[in-house]
């Protein structure tokens, strides 16, 4: 991604809305834009699902192919994630191979999944040492107005919680749904006008400091953080975060499960 | 091509294995302003196809080689999702969304007007989340939507149809299925006003006879997609004008 020239201007608008505790569109510092789900969306994925929240779209599908367990865990599957920020979403994201922003985007999702332990590796095994099912989630976006992590992650998790293991079509027994035993979901924070705000418009993320960013699981378990880019926050106001994620995240769970 | 001559894709009375006649089109619906960020966008949806096409610009050309100096330049990519296929596709540019590219690219300069913006870039992403044969027809198709949705001036928009013969007969718009068995495959880019043709490829074995068919069952899809292109870009910008 190129990184844009910082508008000064957009900086001290973003601050002066901050000493009245506004923001560009109204929203309040710990609102979130309406979020809408779809699965189903993508005929050729296994599962799917559709993200929008405002003008932030994204897709995400998921693939199954057949691996070679590694040697240290012969009854495993595997599990992948790929983010591809590609330049139709949006004037600043450039073509060319994956940015590191975009491989953040994919690792930082990736995380949160794979650590909350809902994906039972195990039962992804088909014959040990030989043949395992390799999960691979792809996470697309449409169109970024900016907070690509979280809806990154919650299309991911619509899509997991949709996905069909196509086991006739590789003619390894029968098609069933792939066990998906938890959702966890994240939040994202960016210091815009000195304080963090949930869930940053693209204006918000060009014109503010560092990032936050949280996955939770069900039972409100830490399952991935991570800080981007250049700055400092201080425990209080990590605290302030944490406890907005786990309302926020038991929202957005509910979204995705339903 | 695979020429398997041995596969029943067409019933006697001329019917193809989804229904349709010979000169039939798939199924379409267009779209346009479907990506909020973007300065035009569409989605064409033909059949299984779903392709996407998003539109930036004018916008200066950079790095300073790649302008000319008395006309804009197009950049264009095609580019297949990873989960637009039964068989997932690895990320990244290959030889044919190369070539695809490049082609749409050359279709697109013939009519949008690139000498009102000497030195400078449109950028036109297409995207194919789902594809289910002639992906480029429609990335073409998608393509001239967004251009036309992002106030880009042209004198004729494009819309791309291609013919093809399975079992020895020739046929409108193959499907996957007729994809895989086809003996032929002719795709075409033609204005929609003036007729002529911005694009054209062609791989198989046709007669005389067969191309001549193949040609006109193309150049009929024309006008009633052309109608539909119009029909989108009225919806999305809000009026009938």
């Amino acid at each position: 991604m190129a990184t844009p020239p910082v508008p000064e201007l957009l900086k001290t608008h973003l601050t002066k809305l901050a000493e009245s505790d506004e923001r560009l569109d109204g929203r309040g510092r710990f609102e979130g834009r309406d979020v809408i789900v779809e699965t189903g969306v993508l005929a050729r994925a296994e599962g799917s699902a559709r993200v929008q929240m405002g003008d932030t779209i994204v897709l995400a599908g998921v693939k199954f192919q057949i691996m070679t367990p590694y040697p240290d865990r012969p009854t495993s599957g595997g599990f992948m994630t790929s983010a591809e920020v590609r330049p139709v979403c949006g004037v600043h994201w450039e073509a060319g191979p994956p940015s590191p922003e975009a491989i953040e985007l994919g690792r930082v999702v990736d995380r949160g999944i794979r650590e909350s332990g809902c994906i039972d590796m195990e039962d992804l095994c088909i014959l040990p040492g030989e043949k395992a099912w390799q999960v691979i989630l792809d996470v697309f976006a449409l169109s970024d107005d900016g907070n690509l992590f979280d809806a990154f992650a919650t299309a991911a998790m619509a899509a997991l919680r949709t996905a069909i293991i196509p086991g006739e079509r590789f003619d390894v027994g029968e098609d069933r749904p792939l066990p998906v035993s938890k959702t966890p979901m994240m939040c994202s924070y960016h210091r815009v006008g000195g304080r963090f705000v949930y869930d940053a418009l693209r204006r918000e993320e060009i014109g503010g400091g560092e990032r936050i960013h949280i996955t939770l699981g069900d039972d409100n378990h830490v399952h991935s953080l991570q800080k981007g880019l250049k700055g400092a926050f201080t425990a209080a106001e990590f605290d302030e975060i944490m406890e907005h994620a786990r309302s926020r995240c038991a929202e957005l769970r509910d979204l995705v499960n339903n | 091509m695979g020429g398997y001559g041995d596969v029943q894709m067409i019933d006697e009375n001329g019917i193809r294995v989804d229904g349709r006649t010979a000169g039939e089109i798939r199924p379409v619906s267009i779209n346009a302003g479907i990506i909020p960020v973007a300065d035009g966008s569409a989605e064409v949806i033909w059949g299984t196809n779903h392709v996407i096409a998003a539109v930036y610009g004018p916008m200066e050309a950079h790095p300073r080689k790649i302008q000319k100096q008395d006309r804009a330049v197009l950049d264009v990519r095609y580019n297949m999702a990873p989960f637009s296929t039964t068989d997932r596709i690895r990320p990244g540019f290959n030889r044919r969304s190369r070539e695809i590219s490049k082609v749409t690219a050359e279709a697109l300069e013939s009519v949008v007007l690139t000498e009102l913006y000497p030195r400078s870039k449109i950028r036109v992403e297409i995207e194919v989340i789902t594809a289910e044969a002639g992906t480029r027809c429609a990335g073409i198709t998608a393509a001239s939507v967004a251009l036309a949705d992002a106030g880009i001036p042209m004198t004729d928009m494009v819309i791309s149809v291609a013919s093809g013969k399975i079992n020895g007969v020739v046929v409108c718009d193959l499907n996957k299925e007729e994809d895989n068995y086809g003996e032929a495959d002719l795709p075409m880019g033609v204005c929609a006003n003036s007729g002529e043709l911005v694009f054209l490829q062609m791989d198989g074995d046709l007669s005389p006879e067969e191309f001549q068919i193949a040609w006109d069952y193309n150049m009929e899809a024309i006008a009633p997609v052309h109608e539909m292109m119009i029909d989108a870009l009225k919806r999305s910008n809000g009026g009938d004008e």
